[in-house]
């Protein structure tokens, strides 16, 4: 395997990407759904009071996008992480271009590695556009006034920015490890149906175990357990357990999704 | 970082296709059982067999697409990684339909693989462009593969192999699809490429054509090599030919059979009336003139059988088969309409 030929199959698979309408229509929805949540708060009198920040909707705009963080997590970041990651090897099973891949110069190790690198920058171009338009549609809608922490204390606007920058950030290792389930699911059941929506399924499952009276350490070692871990951030002073312990977790998913698809892969016969 | 996933050594006097007791099963079913195939430069070699025979599946373990259980396969002097290998320079190819990215154009399609292939700079490759313009799909370029006919995403199969500038080509049943000018195009283009040096490994069930096209062959049924080398090596194996007679009067055309000395010819009434003539050409032609000095007239003769067909029938099994599907059954899948087989 060289590192050459995994980045001409990335090359070639974000070319792929670029041509599909799906692409363009799940980065768009990333780019409009805040401006639309935020505008819709401007207007309504109610708010999401139940949802961490969402008393300070329409205080602060840096409250915007820790609202959509916290929603995201539900279902929107399995999905999203998914859509690209569940279909991008199965889509070769549906074409039955697996034939016409894998008769070029490229050996399956690279063709491996360059498909799990597009899925990963996709996930994470997801998880940059929707966090990068939830700001700006807080600071444009709502405004860009200090924000009130979880515990009490007021951050300045430029301080607020950089712990929502983090936070955000902190839900890409989860956010990655469904993109590897999404990889494994796509290689082994060569359905992009179950590829995109078992993640999916798998997320929401997850976030259900919350609510179940069960074993602590389960709950620690399940992906959805990372995605809140940005709370502690959030926080006088910071405290940062939960997010070292999501990452470790999200990397364990990660390494072990990706080896076993890899050697499904690997062993595959392509007989089709 | 970089493992090389090819051995290559000296090519030098090596064929450009050495595949050595290649062994696959798939559950209980044994696909490949030892199998040898041999190609040389500047030929084309015909992997022939009847539907089944498992010629798809040797492709595929030729091209790495199928794990060989056992084997050795050397393409172009490289010794191939069953499990990661990738495809040396020079070798391309294509197995049953091939299949693109439908919601590309055809030269979008063309331009994604090529960059898929390695350049070394020694040899230029042709541009997607070029090889459009080869295989008559320059006019249709631009259109989505998902807008194309099966003929077409088989000549488009072709100009995706030939970007690879091939030193040795896999043709997986190529006329397929095709209409008579496709396949003589494809025809066209895979005598040209031996004529420059090239090996073709052309697969087919069809024996007619690779007949017409190669110079050597290997048949395979039941995942065996039932017989390999030259056509002509074929030729002197084969069985007479059959005709289908018509005379006068068909008893005493019977009886001269029976009495004639010489070159053996045999004489048989036929199910649907008149006679079944099996003989080589000179007793044929021997036999057609005794009949007009014996005052019978020859009113039909037609050949019912080419007698390399016969052989493969008979050495691959089918006649029998065949004989029982009838005769809307013999149009093979080229459009050619196949003789009748008599048992």
């Amino acid at each position: 395997m060289s590192v050459p030929g995994s980045l001409a199959v990335t090359r070639v698979e974000c070319a792929k990407l670029a041509a599909q309408l799906k692409t363009h229509l799940v980065l768009a929805a990333c780019v409009i759904s805040p401006f639309a949540f935020a505008a819709a708060m401007r207007v309504q009198s109610s708010l999401p009071e139940d949802t961490l920040f969402g008393r300070c909707v329409k205080e602060s705009g840096f409250a915007v996008p820790l609202v959509v963080l916290g929603f995201a997590a539900l279902w929107v970041f399995p999905a999203l992480s998914s859509v690209v990651g569940g279909d991008l090897f199965s889509a070769e099973d549906r074409y039955g271009t697996w034939t016409t891949l894998l008769t070029r110069s490229r050996c399956r190790s690279e063709v491996f590695a360059g498909k799990v690198l597009t899925a990963m920058g996709f996930s994470a171009l997801t998880v940059a556009a929707l966090a990068a338009s939830s700001v700006a549609a807080g600071v444009l809608i709502v405004g860009p006034q200090p924000l009130v922490d979880l515990s009490g204390t007021l951050l300045p606007s430029a301080q607020a920015l950089n712990r929502i920058a983090l936070a955000w950030a902190s839900v890409l290792p989860p956010a990655l490890a469904f993109t590897a389930l999404a990889v494994l699911l796509s290689v082994a059941t060569r359905s992009s149906a179950a590829g995109i929506g078992l993640p999916v399924v798998a997320g929401l499952t997850m976030q259900l175990y919350a609510f179940v009276d069960g074993p602590e350490l389960i709950r620690r070692l399940l992906i959805t357990s990372a995605f809140g871990a940005w709370h502690g951030l959030l926080a006088e002073p910071p405290f940062y357990g939960p997010l070292i312990s999501g990452m470790a977790v999200s990397t364990a998913y990660l390494l072990v999704c990706l080896l076993i698809a890899y050697g499904m892969l690997r062993r595959r016969d392509i007989s089709r | 970082m970089r493992a090389r996933s090819v051995a290559c050594v000296s090519a030098g006097e090596r064929p450009a296709l050495e595949a050595l007791a290649v062994a696959k099963r798939f559950g209980n079913r044994q696909v490949l059982s030892g199998v040898d195939l041999i190609a040389q430069s500047g030929r084309l070699h015909g992997l022939l067999g009847p539907n089944g025979a498992g010629k798809t599946t040797l492709m595929r373990v030729l091209l790495g697409l199928v794990r060989r259980d056992s084997g050795t396969v050397r393409l172009l002097g490289c010794g191939v990684n069953p499990t990661n290998g990738s495809l040396p320079d020079g070798v391309a190819g294509f197995v049953e339909t091939p299949a693109f990215y439908p919601y590309l154009s055809g030269r979008r399609n063309l331009a994604l693989l090529a960059h898929l292939d390695r350049h070394d700079g020694a040899v230029r490759r042709p541009g997607a462009g070029h090889v459009l313009e080869q295989v008559g799909l320059s006019g249709h370029a631009e259109i989505a593969v998902a807008h194309y006919s099966a003929g077409m995403r088989q000549r488009l199969g072709l100009a995706a192999a030939l970007l690879r500038s091939p030193r040795l080509l896999f043709l997986d049943e190529p006329t397929n699809s095709l209409d008579p000018a496709g396949a003589r195009d494809v025809r066209a283009v895979a005598r040209r490429l031996v004529h420059e040096g090239a090996a073709v490994v052309w697969s087919s069930h069809d024996m007619a054509e690779v007949e017409e096209l190669c110079a050597t062959l290997t048949i395979i049924n039941r995942g065996c090599v039932i017989f390999a080398g030259t056509v002509d090596e074929l030729q002197k194996l084969a069985p007479a030919s059959v005709h289908s007679l018509r005379t006068s009067d068909d008893r005493a055309a019977l009886s001269l059979a029976a009495q004639r000395q010489g070159p053996h010819v045999k004489v048989a009434p036929a199910r649907d009336g008149g006679l079944e003539v099996s003989a080589a050409t000179d007793a044929l032609d021997a036999y057609v003139i005794a009949l007009g000095c014996a005052g019978v007239a020859v009113r039909v003769l037609e050949r019912r059988t080419r007698s390399l067909e016969s052989l493969f029938l008979e050495l691959t099994g089918s006649a029998g088969r065949r004989e029982a599907l009838g005769p809307a059954s013999r149009a093979d899948s080229s459009g050619r309409q196949a003789a009748p087989v008599v048992s």
